[in-house]
């Protein structure tokens, strides 16, 4: 077999997303991270792809709801701030 | 494509960088809190994590860690990954990155549960590790 590079496991990725906001999602990430390593090592490279996918999927799932998470509080945060502004003018 | 999006990535990294600078998450109770502490009072893995950005932005490394000690290894974690991958594909160097050694995870995740369960401790010395 030839030499293949590893594929990409989202670990960093995914502690990231255990440390900013969706912990069930990043340790998903972890798990399926380390499932892609040991995979690897062991010569099974399909499985390591799929292991690889399931580690992005888990991983963009938890930074589509950090994300989603953060930007509604700052949207609540903003449209007070704005509306006080505003009503201050009116005074 | 790819250009728009690394830029969109630095604006909103500046952004929010602006934001943690200029604004102490401690004096003010409107940013997001973590959705598991409002629940149930435990405190996650990551919880200080917002006001570890502050004290980061403004240097103050001892209060990184009052805050969140695992912001810190998350921090150094980070920046071994984008060292070694700088020096590998930039440098053509090939020095084994060991993110991708088949135990790193399970340590990493090791660290995670036994700070996670550590940290929600409510005696000496194990308090000193929930956000404060």
């Amino acid at each position: 077999m030839d030499f293949q590079k590893p594929p990409k496991n989202y670990l960093i990725e995914s502690i990231l997303v255990t440390i900013f906001c969706c912990l069930p999602f990043g340790i998903v990430g972890i798990v399926f991270a380390s499932q892609v390593n040991s995979k690897f090592a062991g010569g099974d490279y399909k499985g390591a792809i799929a292991s690889s996918k399931s580690a992005k999927k888990w991983m963009t799932w938890g930074l589509v709801l950090s994300v989603l998470y953060y930007v509604i509080i700052y949207f609540f945060i903003f449209s007070i701030l704005g509306i006080t502004i505003l009503s201050l003018g009116n005074n | 494509m790819v250009k728009l999006k690394y830029f969109g990535f630095l604006f909103l990294g500046l952004f929010l960088a602006l934001l943690y600078f200029y604004i102490n998450p401690y004096n003010v109770n409107y940013f997001p809190k973590c959705p598991l502490y409002v629940t149930t009072g435990i405190y996650c893995p990551g919880c200080g994590s917002q006001r570890a950005t502050y004290e980061l932005l403004h240097f103050h490394f001892i209060g990184v860690l009052k805050q969140n000690i695992l912001y810190i290894v998350g921090i150094l974690i980070l920046a071994y990954h984008l060292i070694i991958s700088l020096l590998n594909t930039v440098f053509n160097k090939s020095i084994y990155n060991y993110i991708y050694h088949p135990k790193t995870p399970w340590i990493i995740l090791i660290i995670i549960l036994v700070f996670w369960i550590l940290r929600n401790l409510p005696f000496y010395p194990f308090n000193l590790l929930a956000p404060h």
